[in-house]
């Protein structure tokens, strides 16, 4: 064996270089692999804890609620028996509320999800013939979820266990009756709570490519929803007005501010002092925040940072007061990007639109300062959506909300039908500042709504599209009929039963509400909302003036 | 002349083929199971590529898009064991720094791990934390520098980063380089455990596979032969082509005398990838089924596809070690496994130096190198069997006598040819205290 090897090592030695070496030269650099080294996988991919969308709006159909609904995992494709999208096991999927200012949850509802599989190991498919109700044993996979919440710092109490998901919506021929599963998901607890937890058609509508603007892109190439044919998992609850505004008194105290975050627990390698059990891994209040105001290099910290924490980060702050994109807008359109710093930025995405923090829009309508139980000293400027409950539920929403005097609409608070990404490229472009709509981006990403009507209770999202995202597809996604409501007394009874899961919801957050009313009503009740009333007037009278590109509604309602 | 011509063309034809349709091969997983395959998600990475290309032609401003490819491109290698890819991410990547030059952690983030890919360790600690100058956020940076740490023997720091990937984003990246590093330091319960977590998290069929096969590794280091196959036949479920499953299984089923099958799937994987560690381990397997002529044929080729390597820029003295082991020609081999310790101080590195010194007859520096790779890896049966012949050599009958007792308890199974050779060497020791 030994001399066999030497002959022939002697052989290749002698002759086989200049060969090898010259036939080589076909192959290129490093066209060959090293023995391997223990190689882990580096991007893995991890949607389910993909923070995608909030939205959080004053239910239409219920006044004295509030719906926040929270997506995770974007680009679901439709159908097709192996693209069931689960959340993720284990994460914990949380909506928070700032109801004081202080940049710190006041309220938390934290969502944690188990998988019921009974697959065994002879099966891949979900289920094993049609499903008709999410109890059918030809569903063979599905999950259910734990719903807690936690008000002013409080520990956790378990709200429902075992509340049923609406499971992905795998063809036709498998859920001939897709909205009886959806209806099934829809539950009501004792105190007037509703939850849903499951798939929905993706309600944003955009055309993301209005973005390529950073990277050297025109807004030529746009006017096709992105998002239109895909799906998401949302996760949506609608609570009393008083289980989230400060000291359970939305009258006196109606803004509040909102931001979803996933959370994982923390692992430990190194022996090292830890840093609490738990880790967020991704966050998210205003939309388009990671586009429009956080650019790449600081979406890990923005998405790692709870919100008390981005007035400390000076990167943060200087990429909403000196922001790219207008910049980019100005060397392609020739429109003057304004001058900075951005201070009206800084109150649509740190402070909320207020007269009290010295920023140049002057309008009271929705930042925590406006509370009338707010301790100013104790205000920390944070990236949230922050909604004014009090303002009017509108008869005919503005896809441009705020920028249209429609001031239910997004940046206060954020409804299904807001057309974010023109509101936020106006916005960045000064239009809340000026009041004048940049005419050169009027048409904005030219998807003005979604592709499937929204429905008008409780979810309110469509239901999952159904085929190939890219094919002539029928949505099947049309909106989900009002009035099958929800089950109400399904999950109370059905979930883990017994006074534990039946919350105690008067108030949730057993905060006494104060009785001293005597203080100095803010905000829009009162003067603040005759100066927002009067802003906006001025910004619709400018905006007319500049040749008003959207709607043709003339009507300024208030 | 002639037969050296003729390995260099079977050696080229291999790599070639391996390169070109190393992708698409997707053979069948060879032994029958009963679990219906699961219709295939189209797959992450290609998908990554496509669409990053197609966005590149209309945007070639995108830096961040071209940093992307160039890390699929790094993954699509790692999960195919197909080379060509590098030259393509080292394009990418370069191309994203020229659009922009700093505050790019992306690029860098890749640049080191495709370093960290073709074993330039040092370089990828380099990129790694330029990287994190650039962003200290990035988990993704903290990945390679952990990796390179790892392989550059500087435990502590490993560690610290990928603490610090956890910190930053617990999944299945993180949790895969947690699991080696519990592994690395002895406490597989734990790296089990984090392993696990890491497969509850895995989303794509290839992270599936990764896992399962770490999972059966980590049995196989225990000893446990029926949990190794389970994991392993679970990942060839998810992926039935993927390598290092089937070398797994191979190893599970020499030990259990299953020769043909062990033949089956490390022809398999040579075929596909011929790098010099799968052509040796198919050779080894022919060794075993008393197939020398066949063996040797395969060890030309690992001799070929190692000087391939070699003139391509690598640089791999490990390799070139086991392959002087191999042939016989311990001179060589304690130079080489001498050269790669200088720059790779690591647990496998003082494993094959210790070998090749034992080799060479050199006993009492086999010995110091035996003693640091089961130091470094306490549970590995078969650097504690070096240890031991090393011990044996010297004539420390006490001393071997306790390694092969760890053997015995490790895994007894470690290694076809020599397990029952540590098998038969404590029976006699203990038979004559």
């Amino acid at each position: 064996m030994l001399e066999k090897w030497q002959q022939r090592r002697a052989a290749v030695a002698a002759s086989g270089a200049v060969v090898l070496i010259a036939a080589l030269a076909g192959l290129g650099p490093g066209a060959s692999v090293a023995s391997s080294h223990r190689e882990a996988p580096l991007i893995a991919s991890d949607p389910a804890a993909d923070n995608t969308d909030l939205y959080a709006f004053v239910s239409p159909d219920r006044p004295g609620y509030v719906t926040m609904i929270a997506n995770w995992i974007p680009f679901e494709e439709p159908d097709g028996g192996p693209n069931f999208y689960p959340f993720a096991t284990d994460a914990a999927y949380r909506i928070n509320v700032d109801s004081d200012g202080d940049a710190k949850p006041d309220a938390v509802f934290r969502w944690t999800f188990k998988n019921v599989d009974k697959r065994g190991n002879s099966t891949f498919l979900y289920n094993n013939g049609p499903v008709t109700s999410l109890d059918d044993k030809n569903l063979l996979f599905k999950q259910t979820y734990t719903l807690e919440s936690s008000f002013n710092g409080e520990p956790f109490k378990t709200r429902i266990e075992n509340a049923p998901v609406a499971p992905s919506r795998i063809g036709a021929a498998s859920m001939p009756d897709y909205q009886k599963l959806r209806d099934q998901a829809t539950i009501q607890l004792q105190g007037g709570w509703k939850l849903f937890a499951g798939q929905a058609d993706d309600p944003f509508f955009l055309d993301l490519r209005v973005f390529d603007l950073l990277y050297g892109g025109d807004l030529s190439e746009t006017g096709r929803d992105t998002l239109a044919g895909y799906n998401v998992n949302s996760i949506a609850i609608q609570v009393p007005f008083k289980d989230v505004a400060l000291n359970g008194d939305a009258g006196r105290n109606p803004v509040v501010g909102i931001w979803s975050t996933t959370e994982r627990s923390r692992s430990r390698v190194s022996d090292g002092p830890s840093k609490g059990d738990r880790v967020q891994v991704s966050r998210l209040g205003n939309p388009l925040v990671n586009e429009v105001v956080v650019p790449a290099g600081l979406k890990d910290a923005f998405n790692s940072l709870s919100p008390d924490k981005d007035a400390g980060i000076p990167a943060v702050v200087k990429r909403v007061t000196d922001p790219e994109l207008p910049r980019l807008i100005e060397q392609i359109y020739g429109v003057k990007a304004p001058a900075t710093p951005r201070n009206d930025l800084v109150e649509i995405f740190l402070t909320g639109i207020t007269t009290k923090a010295n920023g140049p829009i002057k309008a009271d309508l929705n930042s925590q300062l406006n509370n009338a139980d707010v301790d100013p000293n104790r205000f920390r400027p944070s990236e949230m959506l922050r909604l004014n409950l009090s303002v009017p539920v509108a008869d005919q929403p503005e896809r441009l909300g705020v920028l249209a005097g429609d001031l239910q609409g997004f940046p206060n608070g954020r409804r299904l039908t807001d057309d974010a990404v023109d509101i936020a490229v106006q916005a960045v472009e000064g239009a809340a500042q000026t009041g004048k709509l940049v005419d050169a981006l009027a048409a904005g990403d030219k998807v003005d709504s979604n592709d499937n009507a929204f429905g008008t209770t409780f979810p309110y999202v469509a239901l999952p599209n159904q085929g190939a995202v890219n094919a002539g597809r029928d949505t099947g996604a049309v909106a989900a009929p009002k009035s099958t409501g929800p089950a109400d007394s399904g999950a109370v009874d059905s979930g883990a039963g017994g006074s534990e899961a039946a919350p105690d919801l008067d108030p949730a957050s057993n905060s006494s509400m104060l009785t001293n009313g005597s203080a100095v009503i803010f905000a829009v009740g009162g003067v603040g909302a005759l100066l927002v009333m009067l802003t906006a007037w001025w910004l619709m009278k400018r905006r007319r003036r500049a040749a008003p590109p959207y709607g043709n509604d003339p009507t300024i309602r208030f | 002349m002639k037969r050296a011509v003729t390995i260099v063309v079977a050696a080229l034809a291999l790599s070639a083929i391996g390169a070109l349709f190393g992708l698409r091969e997707q053979p069948g997983s060879g032994s029958g199971s009963a679990v219906a395959a699961p219709p295939a998600r189209p797959d992450r990475l290609t998908q990554t590529i496509t669409r990053a290309q197609e966005r590149l032609r209309a945007l070639p401003g995108d830096h961040r898009t071209w940093a992307a490819l160039g890390l699929a491109y790094v993954e699509q290698a790692r999960v195919s064991g197909d080379p060509s890819r590098y030259p393509l991410a080292e394009t990418a990547l370069h191309r994203s720094l020229k659009v922009r030059a700093d505050d790019n952690s992306d690029a860098f983030t890749g640049l080191g791990a495709l370093a960290n890919a073709r074993h330039d360790f040092a370089q990828a600690r380099t990129f790694a934390q330029r990287a994190l100058r650039a962003n200290p956020f990035d988990a993704y940076a903290y990945g390679v520098l952990a990796d390179a740490e790892t392989q550059l023997g500087n435990a502590p720091a490993a560690t610290a980063a990928i603490q610090h990937m956890l910190d930053l984003r617990p999944g299945l990246a993180a949790y895969a380089r947690g699991s080696y590093d519990l592994e690395q330091r002895g406490r597989l319960t734990e790296a089990s455990d984090m392993m696990r977590q890491a497969l509850a998290a895995a989303v794509d069929p290839a992270d599936i596979a990764f896992c399962r096969n770490q999972l059966g590794d980590l049995a196989w280091f225990r000893g446990d032969l029926g949990a190794a196959a389970a994991e392993y036949s679970a990942g060839l479920t998810a992926v039935p082509s993927y390598s290092p499953l089937l070398h797994g299984r191979a190893r599970v089923a020499a030990a259990t005398g299953d020769i043909a099958q062990a033949l089956a799937d490390t022809a398999a994987v040579a075929a596909r990838t011929p790098t010099p560690e799968t052509l040796m381990s198919y050779a080894g397997m022919l060794r075993l089924a008393g197939r020398d002529a066949d063996a040797d044929r395969q060890l030309d080729l690992a001799e070929a596809a190692h000087r391939i390597f070699l003139a391509n820029g690598g640089r791999d003295d490990l390799t070139g070690a086991q392959l002087a082991l191999t042939r016989g020609d311990p001179a060589t081999a304690v130079t080489a496994a001498q050269n790669e310790w200088r720059r790779r101080p690591f647990a496998e590195v003082a494993d094959v130096l210790s070998q090749s010194l034992h080799a060479a007859g050199r006993d009492d520096e086999a010995l110091a190198y035996a003693r640091k790779a089961f130091d470094l890896n306490p549970r590995n049966a078969a650097y504690a069997y070096h240890l031991a012949q090393a011990q044996l050599a010297l004539g420390d009958r006490v001393a071997a006598r306790t390694s092969l007792t760890h053997v015995r308890a490790l895994n007894p199974h470690f290694s076809p040819v020599d397990g029952p050779i540590a098998a038969r060497a404590l029976t006699d020791l203990e038979a004559q205290p």
